[in-house]
């Protein structure tokens, strides 16, 4: 980074579903929430950036930066970004160059997604437009589909089971009993994850992560200082469809900006001790712990075994919130969710040094950040 | 999603472009496609074409595979909300058994005319015409049968036992079975390999008269690209029509019961919404009102039965 830059505030809606919560109410929810435990006030921030994936569809919504400017007495400068599930990470990305370029010393960054209020076919379609509308969806793609071809091409490729890869949204359930803002805060067994209705073959339906209302909010600083420096912000990204990738078993994306985020950091990876990965699908966590570099290829299920048969063994600690299979996955909200949740933590832990990894469609942006616990 | 005139005649341009030989890199079912799909499920693959690109595209047929080749059909989609008919580029899991290699003494190799239609569509009639019109280059394939001889048959059948009719199946000399539920018997029927090869050899096509699962047999045995397949229906507008005016020539024939007549129109029923979920399997439906029409469209559709 440019220079020391902190997270000084920062507060979440529970994900799940909020028939009584509009997007604004949502929004404006976890902006007071935000600025309350944060040492700046509202009129320090002098930039909002509000990451939105849907309002258009599901809540007949755009030009959100203004909205949420206008929460605030004065009304700073606002600008909306939409990454589809990496819209969070985007946002914090895009906050953090305009501190480093001096363009803003106090920014509060805001994810926020209202899905329950259109219906499933909407929801799904929506959705659709993270993935490329000529190659992927003429053909009848939904998303579960489209990591179904990942995760059937990954299993005849590494010769994972059905029953390995339910132990993933298994360790997810588990962990998210702890978390008080978690969607489903209830223990699932691999086998009922197994026998769960068939979505997208060989994808179940507790392979996938659910539709959720949400919204999450931080405040970064350049001005104020806490215990939570930004080590590292990267943003990379790949194809929109899959087709025209060489692989479908790893997203290229998600290697590129861990390796460019450790080095920002001047880190070494077994320096982390906790790590908030985009599980969209089960199949993705696989992907994703070989992507960044925690497992071997063909072998990130080995960290979700250790997880299930010895969580307390582990040094390294994934998904604690639940991930986005138990803990919620309001779209945008994401990314920013996994971030704050990372300072957590850490400061839970007394650790130092955590990853919030987020991405967009089949990884075809990445938003990667390192946060440091400062002793 | 854009569904504009404009936008439907990209991807239309696009979708001949895929019309091209692929192998599959990966697929997967949908058990809910989206909303104007339909409810069923709903295959769909990565492939890789023959020209080296890939596409995302639906699959037809079952047990697909990573690795496999697969063939593209052009079919209907949907229809869209302003009644434009979108077509899209399916591709198509060949059965795993391939038709027996071509030989140059050989006219047709590996190619069979099937007829499919309900009891008293007029199959025979016009497999007859067709041996007449076409006599020195097709023959009609005997069908093996257990059921009894009765007045009426004219050579098309080869009778045997339950027990003999077992014994080749097992042999697997008998490549496409069915069973056909009767009040009366125990009604077999089934194809032999060897009579097929046999016309083939002679130089001469195969012609099929046969029914819905006789059908899918053949096709699984020789492939579905070996059969120029031909659905007849009764003339009709509505299902009742049709049903009708096989009635009325059943009865007309006078050679069977009542309750013979009976059990052929339920299957006759079956064999109509067979049409309709199997459209796949039939390259062309053509409904038996006129001799004259449906001779002409062989003509047209078999030019090398017309030149032979």
């Amino acid at each position: 980074m440019e220079k020391p830059l902190f997270l000084i505030g920062s507060s979440q809606t529970r994900f799940g579903e909020h028939w009584d919560k509009s997007l604004r109410d949502l929004a404006r929810e976890v902006v007071d929430g935000a600025i309350e435990h944060s040492p700046a006030t509202a009129l320090d921030i002098d930039m909002v950036i509000v990451a939105n994936m849907i309002g258009e569809v599901a809540s007949d919504q755009a030009h959100m930066g203004a909205m949420v400017a206008s929460f605030l007495p004065h009304k700073p400068p606002a600008i909306r970004v939409e990454a589809a599930c990496a819209s969070g990470s985007v946002a914090i990305h895009t906050a953090c160059a305009l501190l480093e370029s001096n363009r803003a010393q106090t920014i509060l960054v805001i994810g926020a997604e209202k899905m329950t209020d259109a219906t499933n076919d909407q929801i799904a379609s929506a959705l659709m437009g993270a993935a490329d509308s000529e190659q992927d969806r003429p053909a009848g793609l939904t998303f579960p589909g489209i990591f179904g071809l990942v995760a059937q091409r990954y299993m005849h490729d590494y010769g994972l089971t059905r029953d390995q890869l339910s132990l993933v949204s298994a360790v997810h359930h588990r962990q998210a009993l702890e978390n008080p803002f978690a969607q489903f805060r209830m223990e699932v067994k691999p086998e009922a994850v197994s026998k769960s209705s068939p979505i997208a073959d060989p994808l179940r339906l507790l392979d996938c992560s659910p539709i959720s209302d949400g919204a999450a909010a931080c405040i970064l600083s350049t001005k104020y200082q806490s215990n939570f420096r930004v080590a590292a912000s990267q943003l990379t990204t790949d194809t929109l469809s899959l087709a025209d990738r060489p692989s479908l078993t790893s997203f290229s994306a998600s290697k590129k900006a861990m390796e460019k985020a450790l080095a920002e950091a001047a880190i070494d990876r077994d320096e982390i001790s906790h790590v908030e990965t985009h599980d969209c699908f089960s199949i993705a966590a696989v992907i994703n712990m070989e992507d960044l570099g925690f497992a071997n290829e063909g072998d990130g299920i080995s960290i979700y075994r250790e997880l299930y048969e010895r969580p307390t063994m582990m040094g390294l600690q994934v998904n604690k919130s639940g991930g986005l299979k138990a803990c919620g996955h309001p779209v945008a909200a994401t990314g920013i969710k996994q971030f704050i949740d990372i300072a957590k933590q850490l400061k839970a832990a007394g650790t130092r040094y955590g990853l919030s990894h987020n991405f967009g469609g089949a990884g075809a942006t990445c938003g990667l950040h390192i946060l440091e616990h400062l002793q | 999603m854009p569904e504009s005139s404009p936008s439907i005649a990209r991807r239309q341009a696009e979708e001949r472009r895929r019309m091209q030989e692929g192998t599959i890199l990966s697929f997967t079912t949908l058990a809910h496609p989206p909303e104007h799909f339909g409810a069923g499920h709903r295959s769909i693959a990565l492939i890789k074409l023959a020209d080296g690109s890939k596409v995302m595209a639906p699959l037809t047929g079952s047990k697909p595979a990573i690795g496999m080749m697969v063939i593209p059909r052009m079919r209907l989609s949907y229809v869209a909300k302003d009644h434009l008919r979108i077509y899209e580029v399916a591709y198509e899991i060949p059965a795993t058994k391939t038709a027996p290699v071509s030989e140059e003494t050989i006219a047709f190799p590996g190619y069979i005319l099937a007829l499919t239609g309900p009891s008293g569509v007029g199959k025979t009639t016009i497999a007859r015409m067709l041996v007449s019109m076409f006599s020195t280059s097709s023959r009609n394939v005997p069908i093996l049968t257990t059921r009894t001889k009765k007045k009426g048959d004219d050579g098309e059948y080869v009778y045997m036992t339950k027990k003999e009719f077992d014994r080749l199946q097992r042999a697997g000399e008998i490549i496409a079975a069915t069973n056909i539920p009767s009040r009366s018997e125990d009604r077999w029927y089934g194809y032999r390999a060897s009579d097929i090869k046999a016309i083939w050899n002679a130089g001469l096509l195969p012609i099929v008269i046969t029914e819905m699962h006789l059908l899918q047999g053949l096709g699984e045995h020789f492939g579905r690209r070996s059969i120029l397949s031909f659905g007849l229906l009764p003339p009709g507008k509505s299902k009742r029509a049709m049903l009708s005016s096989l009635l009325h020539r059943l009865r007309g024939r006078g050679r069977e019961t009542e309750e013979n007549i009976q059990d052929r129109l339920k299957n006759a029923e079956l064999d109509l919404a067979f049409f309709k979920e199997r459209r796949d399997l039939f390259d062309h439906l053509i409904v038996n009102e006129d001799l004259d029409v449906v001779a002409s469209l062989f003509r047209e559709t078999v030019p090398a039965l017309g030149k032979a």
